[in-house]
């Protein structure tokens, strides 16, 4: 008995000894990415690629998406480890780029041949001069998200894909009673005034920021009417969009497109219950419907990467169709655009079945909500922190735009 | 006493130093080379660094900029047009440089008057250790959890607005939206945060105090109260001045409470010299000028930090 | 004047007098108390409450009904075990090293003549004064080239042999008569002999102080952690707390019964040591 149990583990052993070798063939690509444990489409990724290439397997590094362009430029140092950095705003790959931690991409596609016409342009927005360092996508642009059962409450027809701010913000105040708000604001300036840009004409860093005026007096006349909830209020408890919207005492909330992945997800778990639909975002006078704004998310290798070529692999499949099904499929919205992915879009299980939410698909245009441009970074935070100073009521709009306009004029003296 | 026996006498004692010497070194070297290795050759760098311009990527790409980074930072060009008003006002730096002292300002004396009542209530009464044990504990407790907690309690219908409101003032703000009670929300979580770490450093000092002196004033006809202002203040005195040196370094260097309840906001209204720092160093990655900074700071907290050896010298020696 | 000053001494000693400023101040130092306790209580309210309840109006202290799922929820959502595993082998071993290594380091600053004394302190001192953010940068690539990054003693060597420590146990070695030591040396016992036995039974006091500090300090740690742990398997409690925050950030009684959570391990060590830890403060060179 002893020595048949003596064998077995002899033959245990050399099992796991063949196995050991046999799994390590099993190549594994680092990632560092945000959030990675409570964002759908990561995990829709990994899942498809892993799926699709066999001996791949893909391994998030998951940071605190706050801390993230910290902890991402001091681990990018002499990172041997990690191969493909995500690129969470686009001045990041001037910044990456800089310090010469990304790997020039031009190489790369034209040994594959791959085609980069799906991203509509996109794509330009990591180009430093014409080479490119990452590959896009995810690009989110706004839309308006509304919930229909406030609105059948209230008998008031649905937005319409084609509204000018002054009719949204009519509707708005409308619909605010008996503790419903009518719209709800984010506390972010891109949720408040950066609608300039859906023009394609301003950008935030064109150093003359007159025009987010009427979108400041746009929403300071729509908190004075108690149709949204108060700033202050808001940067104080810290209270997040996606359980103030969820919450189901809002009738509208402009927000970005990711918003409907999270939207699914809670009507799946059953954290929010009520009927939802998207409109494209309202537009000013004499732009054309349908404009919005967005934001884009890439793929970036890393240097000093020891398998560049499987990463390249990786996020050129990421940002090509295939990629583009698996982002689409829990509702987020690849930069790579086509017939097929569209479809894909609005088939995923939860969304919206309406025509209006269809057609918030496509965009008109979307300009860039922030741009690549000479010392974006101190453009950003001096835009911001007058953001927060009119959005507390500190000094008025009109204070505010003249502070910006001063202020960023000064960095370029 | 011949020449040869001196010398070799001489010779004996450099080797009764160098064997001293080495004992020292022995002792210290575990300490000292961890900490000059991991604190102190990273400070040195630092400090060069103020004088290079670097991206924080490739050393190789390090260049020599003199003070040109000082020249930036302290925007000296238009301070020479428009005057010290301009650069109070305008110039980020002056701005985090006036916040930073306006907190410090408040925060000490008030810390140290609320340390010293603490400690004058505790001592010799029953109980104490208990309630000693009691202002002690937000000092131990992650900065995290209570700054998250206070920002909480700190909103516009939170319970602190609700105790203000009950006592019938009429105040609803959010503390922290408010450029004017954002400065006060930091500067009450600090002297919250710490009253109980001073007030035991002046409840040790309250038990130096010489009983005979009381005693003696008592006899002399003084109160309470002249009691404490003519004999247990002066004999406070070398406290003071410790706790006061140690509490502005700390100040100078304030940055959790600020990050995770204020952002520096709103606007600049909070804007700190370390959150200034953070934020050339990480968002703007001019680590250079991120480096200047922090030799203004440093230059700051070692004028004090020598005042503070000057006097403890001073007192020492009384 | 004398007789202001029989008033004074018949007030002194009037018993019910000294009664109603005993009481008096029994009733100040409860209310200070109760302020100082409020976030604590308040955070342990909400913790066992529902998510709207957090907010009501008027506040409600007690919860109406306790709900202790909160707490067995959030160690599903976050690897609680495992944070508190990693932070408590990074507390436990800096505050052993840091403990003995300043120890020692400052019996040689206290007690002993040699050259280059004041200058090596000096630089233990000029260090405190910089903050970390100005020198993060550095020290990480120093790290990150002697293969420490991201693993659990990165965050051990950084905060082993910090400056205060030493700081600390001088002023306290600065306390205790150098005649001690030179009688002992006069017995033939070693500088090392002294520390042993002498300095280090006399010091318990001042350990105690360095061990709550550096135990709090590194348990509360967020930004070291922050930068140089990576892997999941290597994140502290701090951190996890602050991606907890920002990944449920509207499940305020979450937060909260994660936060009590933290500080758990804190407050048992400043309680079970606070006794010698005050003693340890009003005898070391802290006070100034």
């Amino acid at each position: 008995m002893k020595k048949m149990l003596s064998v077995v583990l002899a033959a245990m052993m050399l099992l796991s000894l063949l196995a050991i070798p046999a799994m390590a063939e099993d190549q594994v690509l680092k990632i560092v990415t945000w959030d990675a444990t409570t964002t759908p489409y990561l995990i829709a990724q990994k899942e498809a690629y892993e799926a699709s290439h066999p001996g791949v397997k893909i391994e998030y590094v998951d940071v605190a998406s706050q801390d993230y362009p910290i902890k991402a430029s001091s681990i990018l140092r002499d990172d041997k480890e990690n191969d493909i950095y995500m690129v969470k705003e686009i001045d990041d790959i001037i910044k990456w780029n800089d310090q010469g931690y990304a790997e020039p991409l031009n190489a790369y596609v034209e040994k594959t041949g791959y085609d980069l016409s799906g991203f509509v342009g996109t794509d330009k927005n990591y180009c430093v001069g014409d080479e490119l360092y990452a590959v896009p996508f995810r690009s989110d642009f706004w839309v308006l998200f509304y919930n229909k059962d406030l609105f059948d409450a209230a008998n008031e027809p649905y937005p319409t894909n084609d509204m000018t701010w002054e009719q949204y913000a009519e509707v708005a105040k409308r619909l605010t009673k008996d503790g419903v708000y009518g719209t709800h604001y984010h506390t972010w300036l891109s949720a408040v005034a950066n609608w300039t840009v859906a023009d394609g004409v301003n950008t935030l860093a064109d150093k003359n920021y007159d025009d987010l005026l009427y979108f400041y007096k746009l929403y300071q006349d729509l908190e004075d009417s108690g149709a949204c909830m108060a700033y202050s209020e808001l940067k104080a408890s810290g209270l997040h969009y996606s359980a103030a919207f969820a919450n189901g005492n809002i009738a509208m909330m402009p927000m970005g497109y990711w918003y409907v992945s999270t939207l699914i997800n809670y009507n799946k778990e059953g954290t929010c219950n009520f009927n939802w639909g998207i409109a494209a975002v309202p537009h000013a006078e004499g732009v054309k419907a349908g404009s919005s704004f967005g934001n884009l998310t890439g793929a970036m290798i890393n240097k000093n990467s020891t398998k560049k070529d499987l990463a390249w692999d990786y996020i050129s499949w990421l940002g090509g169709e295939q990629g583009a099904a698996a982002t689409a499929s829990v509702g987020a919205r690849p930069a790579y655009v086509s017939e097929a992915v569209a479809a894909a879009m609005s088939a995923v299980e939860g969304f919206p079945a309406d025509e209006t939410s269809k057609g918030a698909l496509i965009p008109a245009f979307v300009g860039m909500e922030w741009p690549v441009a000479d010392k974006v970074a101190d453009i950003k935070t001096i835009v911001n922190e007058e953001h927060t100073m009119i959005m507390s009521r500190e000094i008025t709009p009109e204070e505010g735009i003249k502070e910006m306009n001063e202020r960023v004029a000064e960095l370029f003296e | 006493m011949s020449y040869g026996e001196i010398k070799r006498a001489h010779a004996r004692m450099s080797r009764v130093e160098r064997k001293k010497t080495l004992v020292a070194y022995s002792f210290l070297a575990p300490n000292y080379l961890g900490f000059a290795i991991f604190t102190l050759v990273p400070v040195v760098c630092a400090i060069a660094l103020s004088f290079f311009e670097w991206n924080g990527g490739d050393i190789s790409k390090l260049r020599f900029v003199g003070f040109e980074n000082y020249a930036t930072i302290f925007n000296v060009k238009k301070i020479s047009q428009n005057g010290l008003g301009y650069f109070f006002n305008r110039v980020d730096l002056g701005i985090a440089l006036k916040n930073t002292m306006f907190y410090t300002i408040i925060t000490v004396p008030l810390t140290i008057v609320c340390a010293l009542a603490l400690a004058l209530l505790l001592n010799k009464i029953k109980g104490a250790v208990v309630f000693r044990t009691i202002f002690f504990f937000p000092y131990v407790a992650s900065m995290v959890a209570i700054c998250v907690c206070w920002s909480f309690m700190l909103m516009k219908d939170g319970p602190v607005n609700q105790m203000i409101m009950s006592l019938g003032i009429p105040f609803n703000k959010s503390w922290t939206a408010d450029s004017t009670m954002a400065m006060w929300a930091i500067i009450l979580v600090s002297v919250w945060r710490n009253m109980g770490y001073y007030m035991v450093l002046y409840l040790a000092a309250l038990q130096g105090v010489p009983k005979e002196l009381l005693e003696a004033a008592t006899v002399d006809g003084a109160g309470k109260w002249k009691q404490f202002l003519h004999v247990t203040l002066p004999q406070l005195r070398p406290t003071t001045f410790f706790v006061s040196v140690m509490m502005m370094i700390s100040c100078f260097k304030i940055y959790d409470v600020v990050a995770i309840m204020t952002e520096g906001g709103p606007g600049r209204s909070t804007k700190m010299l370390v959150t200034y720092i953070y934020d050339e160093a990480f968002v703007k990655i001019r680590y250079g000028q991120a480096s200047a900074i922090s030799m203004i700071l440093l230059v700051i907290v070692l004028i004090f930090t020598m005042i503070q050896f000057r006097s403890e010298k001073r007192f020492s020696n009384d | 004047m004398e007789r202001t000053l029989r008033q004074k001494q018949i007030r002194r000693t009037n018993p019910t007098a000294i009664r109603v400023v005993h009481v008096v101040v029994y009733i100040l130092l409860v209310a200070l108390a109760l302020f100082t306790l409020i976030p604590f209580v308040w955070m342990l309210s909400s913790s066992l409450k529902l998510d709207r309840e957090v907010f009501s109006y008027p506040i409600k202290w007690i919860p109406e009904t306790f709900r202790w799922e909160n707490y067995s929820l959030i160690w599903q959502k976050v690897p609680l075990l495992t944070y508190f595993k990693n932070t408590a082998f990074i507390a436990i071993v800096v505050t052993f090293l840091q403990t003995l290594t300043s120890s020692f380091a400052a019996y040689a600053f206290a007690k002993l003549e040699f050259r280059g004394r004041d200058t090596l302190f000096l630089c233990y001192i000029a260090t405190i004064a910089v903050p970390w953010q100005a020198y993060m940068l550095p020290q990480f690539i120093m790290m990150r080239s002697i293969g420490l990054y991201d693993t659990l003693w990165a965050m051990v060597v950084l905060q082993a042999f910090s400056a205060f420590g030493v700081f600390l146990m001088r002023q306290f070695y600065r306390g205790i008569p150098t005649e001690l030591c030179e009688a002992a040396r006069l017995d033939g016992l070693s500088e090392y002999g002294i520390w042993a036995r002498i300095m280090l039974p006399l010091s318990k006091a001042a350990i105690a102080t360095l061990i709550i500090f550096t135990f709090v300090g590194t348990w509360n740690d967020y930004m070291g952690p922050m930068i140089y742990l990576t892997k999941d398997l290597n994140k502290t409690v701090q951190v996890g707390l602050r991606r907890f925050i920002q990944e449920n950030s509207s499940d305020y009684h979450l937060i909260m019964a994660v936060s009590v959570c933290s500080l758990v391990p804190v407050s048992v060590v400043f309680l079970a040591l606070q006794k010698y830890f005050i003693e340890g403060i009003a005898t070391s060179g802290l006070k100034g």
